[in-house]
């Protein structure tokens, strides 16, 4: 269980002191999809950020089974992250010069799944994600479509407990989106990976039960 | 992560990215072939130069204060030439005018085979074997006021004649101990006498100097030998001179091409800033993400530094065939009296310096864009994409 306390995050920019978060509290079970909906600037990606240890709130304690994970070191948080979570970034954002095989192949080298393991999981995500004999290809062959479906294979490769997709479909068409999605919920669902989706795009809110709306850093109903 | 997994994403990054990577290496590429031409360029010169000064007359090694019977025992492998030579003082006269000199006996075929001076008659030509002929300067002959095919007296201290010989030829070298107070004759028309006994002794290329002198001393030790480098100390000390200043060239050329990689890779790096924050965020650590960029730098800069070596080596490999020719500025340098011809030769040294400078110093560079990369948080990077 993931459970949010009073998380608070302020940054200090050229408008002043600005509440990135503000008092963000809820929790979320093993399995369930949240949707974080709101305008750009209403904290949505500052809140990804910290559940992932990108970013450390001011205040306020987020608690991953029982432990607060603001309260470890640097290189926990890291380790954290690389077993824990997984990350969908906009516009897919895989590297550029590795093929979509080595990219796949890059958290499960982190995680320490090698050789026959490591070749046995790249092939079934390719084949689970309609991908299969892309393995050599590099990302500047792929469709936008294709290369978030790979960006969403690569996040969950390793099997985290957490997955975070900050606007994972923002630059694709409806139709290709509202079937990422599915796939999203359907793999979480079945692993029971908790789910996090950043995104202003009311229709693909709609497509998930929890819809946490920011508003100035600020939830404007709780769950 | 395991080190081969980061060095296959170093290398397919490098790889994959060739373009940045060529314009990356060229800096160095170019830096190191020209480093090693010019080292090789160096060594040239200084050979140019020993080859010059010794080869005229003198050899490598001089030797004084031969037994005769030790002349018979002189050669030693790795000694091309022995050339033995038999000094007398005598007084040149011709007409009324008078000419103190030390009467050199040589066999002028060895002499031909293995020194310059013959080359540098300027009228008539250098005696033969057993011809009553010498060969003085074109100074000694204005003094005297002798032409090629005159007759001069060879007096003793006491200006008793002892003989006459047939000037065969005059030459000019430019160099003050030969062309005053100098002479030569075959050993045959040697007038009788309390002559010394001196040889010189001309190497092989490869053969060591130093270990070779030692023999030589320790094998006769009633003789005195020198080698070059303590009978021509200035010489020695511009050699030396020389290989400082290509030292300080080499280091000052990598500070700056050191800069140039530096600021380079960190356009690199900035370049492939979202990729690093992606990374970070994925959990690399700290050390990884030093490691891979460290990897990336090496990688670029040992391969850099292969093909400029190849490129300094075929440039030298070039000129080591066709010679460079500088005698335009040499005419006046007794250093290069035989030839102002250089030929590069590459040392392991020549060879080896400029591309393990140049791997140093890359390493070095890579110090500020791997703290740079470090220091930045993913999130931050992130967000500014």
């Amino acid at each position: 269980m993931l459970d949010l306390q009073g998380v608070s995050r302020h940054f200090i920019s050229g408008r002043g002191h600005v509440a990135a978060l503000h008092d963000i509290s809820f929790a979320v079970e093993g399995g369930q999809a949240v949707v974080l909906t709101g305008r750009s600037g209403s904290g949505k990606t500052t809140l990804l950020n910290c559940i992932g240890t990108l970013d450390l709130p001011d205040a306020g304690a987020i608690l991953y089974q029982g432990t607060n994970i603001c309260t470890l070191s640097s290189r926990q948080r890291n380790l954290f992250r690389r077993r824990q979570v997984g990350f969908v970034f906009q516009a897919g954002n895989l590297l550029p010069w590795l093929t979509i095989a080595e990219n796949l192949q890059f958290p499960l080298e982190l995680n320490g799944i090698r050789g026959a393991a490591q070749q046995r999981r790249i092939e079934e995500l390719l084949a689970v994600f309609g991908l299969s004999g892309y393995d050599k290809a590099l990302p500047a062959e792929l469709s936008g479509g294709e290369l978030q479906r790979i960006a969403f294979a690569r996040a969950i490769a390793h099997a985290p407990a957490i997955l975070l997709a900050d606007e994972p479909t923002a630059s694709l068409d409806s139709d290709n989106s509202r079937r990422l999605v599915e796939l999203m919920l359907a793999l979480c669902t079945a692993r029971g990976t908790m789910l996090f989706i950043a995104t202003h795009d009311q229709e693909l809110a709609g497509m998930i039960e929890t819809v946490i709306p920011l508003k100035d850093g600020k939830m404007e109903t709780r769950p | 992560m395991p080190y081969p997994f980061l060095l296959k994403i170093a290398a397919v990054t490098l790889w994959r990215s060739w373009r940045a990577t060529a314009v990356l290496s060229f800096m160095i590429v170019t830096a190191v072939a020209a480093l090693v031409f010019l080292s090789a360029l160096a060594v040239g010169t200084n050979d140019a130069m020993i080859r010059n000064s010794t080869g005229l007359f003198s050899g490598h090694i001089a030797a004084s204060g031969i037994r005769e019977a030790d002349v018979a025992q002189l050669a030693m492998p790795g000694v091309s030439h022995v050339l033995v030579r038999r000094h007398l003082p005598v007084i040149l006269r011709h007409n009324s005018l008078i000419e103190p000199v030390a009467l050199v006996g040589i066999d002028p075929d060895r002499e031909q085979e293995a020194t310059a001076l013959p080359g540098k008659t300027v009228a008539g030509r250098y005696p033969v074997a057993g011809e009553a002929a010498i060969s003085i300067s074109q100074d000694t002959a204005d003094r005297l006021g002798l032409a090629v095919g005159d007759a001069v007296t060879v007096a003793d201290g006491q200006g008793v004649g002892l003989k006459s010989l047939t000037v065969s030829g005059l030459y000019r070298t430019g160099i003050t101990q030969l062309d005053q107070g100098m002479a030569f004759c075959p050993a045959a028309a040697l007038p009788a006498g309390a002559a010394s006994v001196s040889a010189a002794f001309f190497l092989d290329a490869d053969t060591p100097l130093d270990t070779t002198v030692a023999r030589y001393r320790q094998r006769f030790p009633a003789g005195t030998f020198t080698p070059w480098t303590e009978f021509m100390p200035d010489l020695k000390q511009l050699i030396d001179l020389e290989y400082i200043c290509m030292a300080i060239v080499v280091t000052l050329v990598f500070a700056i091409v050191a800069v140039g990689i530096s600021c380079s890779f960190l356009i690199f790096t900035l370049k492939n800033l979202r990729e690093h924050g992606i990374m970070k965020a994925m959990g690399l650590e700290a050390g990884e993400t030093a490691l891979l960029l460290l990897i990336q730098i090496g990688l670029l800069t040992i391969a850099a530094a292969a093909l400029g070596t190849l490129a300094g080596t075929l440039t030298t490999a070039v000129f080591a065939h066709t010679g460079i020719d500088i005698s335009t500025f040499t005419s006046h340098n007794q250093y290069f009296a035989v030839s102002g011809i250089l030929y590069p030769r590459l040392t392991g040294e020549a060879l080896l310096t400029p591309p393990l400078v140049a791997v140093v110093f890359g390493l070095a560079a890579s110090i500020w864009p791997i703290v740079y990369i470090i220091r930045k948080n993913p999130a931050d990077i992130l967000r500014n994409f």
